[in-house]
């Protein structure tokens, strides 16, 4: 064969496999790409109740989801409620807090009642301490509490605000004589099981003898000052109301934040006061136990003994799960091929795309092992009807912030988290930084390597504690010393005593290192200022004036004499 | 008093002519219904009579029934749509029930039965083609089958008018399912079942709730749609009858391939075959007509005379009287794919957006070139600090918001929409739905304020004893709304609204504002009938962006379970909410969210507060803010508010546009909503270093024709005050988006967004990309041609993207305000840059040494943020008392060296 002949076999190979292959590569081309009408998916509406922890999410993702042709109606009420109409198969859907009881705390049956079932983890969140507490007349929006100061709130054994387990907690500073008010859910709730559920594993001695047995309930145990509001609007309303001057009650953190209401930045292993932001939510739930026995009823349900612990000084204590319960019986006398693909594709988009808004709305995206998970359970829908079609709808095409496809296994919300503010610390700030905005309180520092990096110089330097000014009348704290010792310019505020007597702080330009320090000055420096001027002018027109006008009435007669 | 009066009433009755003229008596904000319903409306009509056999052959004929049956409109329908069913001619119904819809409406007598049912009223059609009591939906086993019932209970084997199979001891189903529904056949007692046979074929024995179709769960969230409408004494009556396409109803399966009727069956009794002789129980019950009177209640639930109840809509002389009328499912909007890999690109903000958003978002999806459309409802304030903060691309807002950073943010007109109030509300004695609700900007603000007492456990609340009850006992609501119920409802006392900050709200309480009586009545002036405002509102300063629950009274009562609960009452009927939807969903169910329920939970062993039951049809009283997006969706009715006095407006497209010709640019001073209300201490902002901007960009670099892009056109609700056209109401939705520091890609898509919204998004329909019932649209000319001018030249500069500012304000600036400038000079580049908003450690040690006076960079630092508003009235005090001391200074001088050289001079 000549050089020629061999150039043109080969052409003429190729031109014959380009033949072969382009109408393959353009049908291929023609299947891809947005769904053309003939190949649209059939769905059928689906309804269900349950949470008002994550209610505000899941709405927003079924108003996402009706441009994808999904009709989902969600109507919250309550876990309970849900768990109960899931049973009674009046839902296609629950959403729950916890998993079925077994038995509830009042001896019920918490049953799905034969129908069966799985879970599957759909949003992460922080159980927020929303309050009002007003210190004549101004806001406080930075206050925190231990763990412990929270459930002795909340089992009645410290009643005023003035209590100095409070003060501890701030730091020295101490707020006015007033009875706290506990609000709490009248209905049955999955926020308060997640909330009771954490004061039982940590602070067992305090919420035992109050509920009288042990482990949780999703119906709280009100008594004495406490009031009971059904739903965690109405928990709010009660407490963002005028009439609710030294409220406390516990609904999801995006209730607050979308109030623009402060929430309690609880005290974590670390020493830190941290707020339920969507990282330190994140970092929290890194530390959660998953049951991975895919034989135990409680499959994927959560196991959250070491979030509660989760020495991250970033961590978010109280931090959990809600899960939606599916049918995944083969012959669920509700569903049908269409509801089984509404249900599989509306979590589908939950899962992946949906939890990109979870920040904004109060929430923490779900990290990659329960989007795992999720995606586990949603195929039981397949093995329940053969036609629901799964295809392409998996971890890799999906649009979850927490992971990227490059490298899966880890948590990418939890890495960029920014650690506490050195004000944050036990023995430390208070910071002056509002909560309930839903802006991580930060120096700015952020780990590169993802171990836990305390700022400022923690432990070795002790903060250099000038005791807080106590306004003698008001009982303000005027001054709470704001020291940073990693501070570059080492000199702290400096304490200026003017001439009305009230003591304030100027605080040099270095303290601007770290979040504003409290700011419950009795009067602003300006203010003083500029009232002592006011002051002083009126003492010498009040001087002077008499004396004019005795001069000026006495000159009168003086005049029309002449 | 008397001149007013018959204003009034003139203007009452132009506005009912109006009304009626646009046909917008039900469907408020409908864009133009007339049109729109001559398009495919129905009319039909049918003679029906009922008749006896008597034991001797002969009949006895009752006086027949002329009904006619109207629908509004019956092609291209969608999935939950209302449309409405209005007849004439029917016997008047007895025995209301509280509720009509599904089987609580049962209880009743000679209703109208109005079914979906999939086929139609054809006989040249093959039977699974034609309408049959089989393929009729209900949402029960008690509304299609009669079980083993005793024979005072089984009138319909007397139908004279049905078939010999029909009328055995069990009959419905051949042969009789007797192994899936075992106790449906028991000795001795009658059993008719209707199985219903779903469009996949399969038949439910239609026995118990185990053998009905999915759809039809026991509680389920959805309600049911089939009602029992009850007929005034004159006979008619009329409903808004919600149409289910076979995505919400997959078993009854109606969509634009399977056709089918809307079957109305006006209950006229029981035709009765020849009884036996004596007559048995079953025969005497088949001749019953009736225990209730025309026109009244039967809200205890009571039997009533199966002859004549809903209850048996299927047997055959009934069947016989129904008029059907054939509809039509749209083609389903191509809807985006699931699988679609690109991001979404979400757009933050207003409510008001929600149905555009829906409508809007598959023609961006669907088109490679464009991009994924997300509208992601919030406040306006959180949508526009995320949009801000980086977080969002842009926002949808009504107004321009306090600015936190220092790009200058583009304002481009993109929907023209509004709030209504929406109500239901009942005429006494059954006489059918109120339509014609006007309201005052007075009656608002008594319902904001919580000045009505709500029940007598309000009426120990101090300093306003004297009070009505609730609007409905409310001289000033009787003169302009009469003829309404005077029962108080809790209820009545309450506008549920939103908890949250919202542009709604202030424009709300702006009419407020803007309305003289209305605001002496908020400063404590008694109204005429000596109704005092809530002490606790007195003075309150309107407009603002966020209502806040002001009331603190706890009311004594020897009520056990409330004062196990004791809280305050005013905000239990308050009880508002943080999304515009809750409202339109609690009007659409007539279940106010008062939570003033209490009761005793055995299971917990503790008493508690909870939402009232859901209000009986017939005395429904409730009043919401809602979109006027829903209210067209979903057919709610809308109140007319006053603007020029004496004056009120329904919301349609005239009104709409006569307000949005009011609308102007707002002047650069009044650019940040922040400072507005009073609130400004509660604001939402991010960055305490930011928080500290002003609130308008000090010399915006880049000109007055960029500056006014950046401007929001405002409705003066003063000038809303002068108007007879113009609806108070009426608000812009805005895309907001930063003209500085967008990213390329972004910045592309929020100006294709802008353009596409503009033009083709502002054709009016029901399909993709098409502008919903309830906004006004946007065209090049006409009222709304400024608008479309300001959205594409925003479009232009969102694109194009102002390049940075290239020099910092001057030192000059930042010495005349010292406490500001100074941070903001030093952060320009660092606010947006740093999420957490901290001032990086370095900047201001560095500035410390270039700085003009160290003290100045020492002050903001010093000023904690919430104290930055702390004390307006201090602010504002402080100079004025300055300047009167210093007036007072510069008097006394003057005066000493006025009279001393006068003295020597006379």
């Amino acid at each position: 064969m000549t050089r020629r002949t061999r150039i043109r076999a080969l052409l003429s190979l190729l031109v014959a496999a380009a033949c072969l292959i382009a109408p393959v590569g353009f049908a291929a081309a023609s299947t891809v790409g947005p769904a053309t009408p003939a190949l649209r998916t059939t769905y059928a509406q689906i309804e269900g109740t349950g949470s008002t922890w994550s209610e505000l999410i899941v709405q927003q993702w079924i108003a996402d989801v009706d441009a994808n042709g999904m009709k989902v109606v969600y109507t919250g009420g309550g876990s309970s409620k849900g768990r109960k109409d899931f049973a009674q198969g009046s839902t296609d859907f629950a959403i729950s807090e916890i998993p079925y009881q077994g038995t509830d705390e009042q001896g019920n049956a918490d049953t799905s009642n034969g129908r069966q079932f799985a879970y599957l983890p759909i949003v992460a969140g922080g159980t927020a301490f929303t309050y009002q507490l007003k210190i004549g007349g101004q806001q406080v929006k930075n206050l925190r509490l231990s763990g412990e100061t929270i459930a002795k709130i909340f089992t009645n054994q410290i009643t005023n605000w003035n209590d100095p387990a409070i003060a501890a907690d701030n730091n020295g500073r101490a707020f006015p004589s007033l009875p706290i008010t506990p609000v709490v859910r009248s209905d049955g709730s999955g926020t308060t099981a997640q909330f009771t559920l954490w004061m039982d594993k940590s602070y067992p001695s305090i919420w035992r003898p109050f509920y009288g047995k042990s482990g949780l309930t999703s119906y709280y145990p009100r008594q004495g000052r406490a009031i009971g509001q059904a739903g965690s609007d109405q928990v709010m309303n009660t407490i963002a109301g005028f009439a609710g001057n030294g409220t406390i009650g516990y609904v999801e953190y995006s209730y607050p934040l979308n109030k623009d209401y402060p929430v309690v930045k609880v005290l974590n292993k670390a020493g830190y006061y941290v707020e339920p932001t969507q990282y330190n939510t994140a970092v929290a739930l890194t530390k959660a136990q998953i049951n991975q026995d895919p034989n135990s009823p409680l499959y994927l349900t959560q196991i959250l003994d070491n979030v509660y612990t989760n020495a991250d000084p970033r961590a978010y204590p109280i931090s959990s799960y809600s899960y939606m319960i599916i049918p995944t019986g083969s012959t669920d006398p509700r569903m049908t091929t269409a509801k089984r693909q509404t249900l599989a594709d509306f979590m589908y988009y939950s899962l992946c795309a949906g939890q990109t808004k979870a920040g904004p709305y109060g929430y923490s995206p779900l990290p990659l092992n329960l989007v795992q998970a999720g995606f586990d359970q949603i195929a039981k829908l397949k093995t329940a009807d053969p036609a629901v079609d799964l295809t392409s709808r998996d971890v890799k095409s999906c649009n979850n912030p927490t992971f990227d496809g490059k490298n899966l296994s880890k948590n990418k919300l939890a890495q960029i988290a920014p650690q506490p503010a050195a004000c944050d610390k036990t023995g430390a700030g208070p910071c002056g930084y509002d909560t309930g905005t839903n802006q991580p309180s930060t120096d700015g520092q952020q780990p590169t390597d993802g171990t836990s990096q305390a700022p400022a110089a923690d432990g070795t330097s002790p903060p250099t504690d000038t005791a807080p000014v106590v306004d003698s009348t008001t009982g303000e704290v005027v001054q709470a010393a704001p020291v940073d010792p990693a501070a570059p310019a080492a000199d702290t505020g400096t304490t200026t005593t003017d001439t009305t007597g009230t003591t304030a702080t100027q605080p040099q330009a270095a303290a601007a290192d770290f979040p504003v320090p409290t700011e419950l000055a009795a009067a602003r420096p300006a203010d003083t200022k500029t009232f002592s001027w006011v002051a002083a002018l009126l003492l010498v027109a009040l001087v002077l004036m008499p004396g004019v006008m005795a001069t000026k009435l006495r000159r009168r007669p003086v005049r029309r004499g002449q | 008093m008397d001149r007013r009066l018959a204003l009034t009433l003139a203007f009452i009755v132009s506005t009912v002519t109006t009304l009626t003229g646009l046909g917008l008596a039900v469907l408020p904000a409908q864009a133009d219904p007339v049109q729109r319903a001559s398009d495919s409306s129905f009319t039909t009509t049918k003679t029906l009579t009922r008749t006896f056999v008597n034991d001797d052959g002969s009949t006895y004929e009752f006086p027949a029934n002329t009904v006619t049956v109207e629908a509004s409109q019956t092609k291209e329908l969608r999935g939950r749509q209302r449309i409405q069913i209005s007849w004439t001619g029917a016997q008047p119904s007895g025995g209301r029930a509280s509720n009509p819809y599904g089987e609580k409406g049962l209880q009743q007598e000679y209703p109208v039965v109005i079914l979906q049912c999939r086929g139609t009223d054809d006989t040249s059609l093959p039977l699974d083609q034609q309408v049959r009591p089989e393929t009729c939906w209900t949402g029960s086993v008690a509304q299609r089958s009669q079980i083993a019932r005793s024979d005072g209970e089984a009138s319909w084997i007397h139908d004279a008018a049905a078939d010999p199979s029909q009328k055995a001891r069990i009959s419905g189903m051949d042969p009789f399912p007797s192994d899936q529904c075992p106790t449906a056949d028991a000795a001795e007692l009658y059993t008719h079942l209707t199985p219903f046979v779903a469009a996949s074929g399969k038949v439910y024995a239609a026995c118990d709730s185990a053998h009905m179709p999915p759809e039809a769960a026991v509680g389920a969230a959805f309600p049911p749609a089939e009602i029992a409408a009850f007929t005034d004494e004159s006979g008619a009556g009329s409903v808004q009858f919600e149409v289910r396409s076979d995505v919400e109803n997959e078993s009854l399966g109606c969509n634009d391939k399977t056709a089918c009727s809307i079957v109305v069956i006006p209950i006229n009794g029981i035709s009765c075959d020849a009884p036996a002789i004596p007559a048995s129980v079953s025969d005497s019950a088949c001749r019953k007509g009736g225990q209730f009177a025309p026109g009244t209640s039967n809200f205890a639930n009571q039997g009533v005379d199966q002859a004549v109840s809903p209850a048996l809509w299927w047997s055959a002389s009934n069947w016989a009287n129904r008029l059907s009328i054939p509809i039509t499912m749209g083609l389903p909007p191509d809807t985006c794919d699931v699988l679609d890999p690109r991001p979404p690109t979400g757009f933050y903000g207003s409510e008001l957006m929600a149905q555009a958003g829906l409508q809007w978002s598959p023609a961006y999806c669907l088109d490679k070139k464009r991009f994924k459309f997300q509208l992601n409802q919030m406040s306006d304030a959180a949508g526009w600090n995320l949009m801000e903060s980086g977080g969002g691309v842009a926002a949808f807002v009504s107004s321009a918001h306090k600015r936190t950073g220092s790009e200058p943010v583009g304002m481009a007109p993109t929907a023209v929409t509004g709030f209504a109030i929406g109500y239901n509300i009942d005429r006494p004695d059954n006489a059918g739905e109120y339509g014609d609700l006007k309201l005052t900007p007075r009656l608002v603000a008594k319902l904001l304020t919580q000045s009505y007492l709500g029940s007598d456990l309000g009426r120990g609340h101090p300093g306003m004893a004297a009070n009505p009850l609730a609007m409905m006992n409310d001289p000033e609501f009787q003169q302009l709304n009469p003829g309404l119920s005077q029962t108080t409802q809790e209820a009545g006392a309450a506008l549920l609204s939103l908890s949250n900050e919202s542009d709604i709200v202030d424009q709300l309480t702006d009419w407020i504002a803007q309305d003289r009586k209305a605001m002496d009545f908020v400063d404590g002036k008694p109204d005429p009938w000596g109704m005092v405002v809530n002490p606790a509102y007195k003075k309150i300063k309107l407009p603002r962006e966020e209502w806040p629950l002001l009331d603190t009274f706890v009311p004594q009562t020897s009520d056990t379970c409330k004062q196990n609960t004791a809280t305050v009452y005013f905000t239990q009927l308050a009880a508002p909410v943080t999304a515009l939807r809750k409202v339109s969903d609690a009007l659409l169910d007539g279940w106010p969210n008062v939570q003033t329920k209490c009761e005793f939970d055995p299971t917990t062993n503790t008493f508690k507060q909870s939402r009232v039951d859901r209000q009986t049809y017939g005395s429904r009283f409730m009043l919401g803010v809602i979109s006027l997006g829903d209210a067209a969706r979903y057919g709610i009715k809308t109140a007319a508010l006053q603007a020029k006095e004496g004056t009120f407006v329904t919301p349609n497209k005239g009104s709409l546009a006569a307000a949005v010709d009011l609308m102007q640019q707002e002047a650069p001073a009044t650019g940040g909503k922040g400072g507005k209300g009073g609130n400004g201490s509660e604001a939402s902002q991010s960055d305490p270093a930011a928080r500290l901007a002003p609130t308008a960009d000090p010399k915006p670099p880049t000109g007055a024709v960029l500056d006014a892009l950046t401007r929001a056109y405002t409705l003066d609700q003063a000038d809303v005050r002068r108007s007879k056209k113009a609806y108070p109401g009426t608000m812009v939705v805005y895309t907001a988006a930063k003209l500085r520091e967008l990213e390329k890609a972004d910045a592309a898509k929020v100006a294709l967004f802008i353009r596409t919204a503009t033009t083709e998004g502002q054709q009016e329909g029901a399909g993709n990309g098409e502008l919903p019932a309830g906004f006004l649209p946007v065209r090049r000319t006409g009222a709304t041609g400024k608008l479309y001018r300001t959205a594409q030249d925003v479009a232009d500069a969102v694109e194009a993207q102002v390049p940075a500012p290239s020099e910092e304000p001057s030192p000059t600036e930042q010495a005349s305000t010292p406490p500001v400038d100074t941070s903001t000079g030093v952060d320009t580049g660092s606010v947006t840059e740093v999420p957490s908003g901290d001032v990086p450690t370095d900047q201001p040690v560095e500035a410390v040494p270039t700085s003009a006076a160290p003290t100045v960079v020492a002050e903001p630092v010093a000023m904690p943020p919430t104290q930055a508003v702390s004390s307006e009235l201090g602010n504002r005090a402080v100079p004025v008392l300055l300047v009167l001391g210093l007036l007072g200074m510069a008097l006394t001088t003057a005066v000493r060296l006025f009279v001393r050289p006068r003295g020597p001079l006379s």
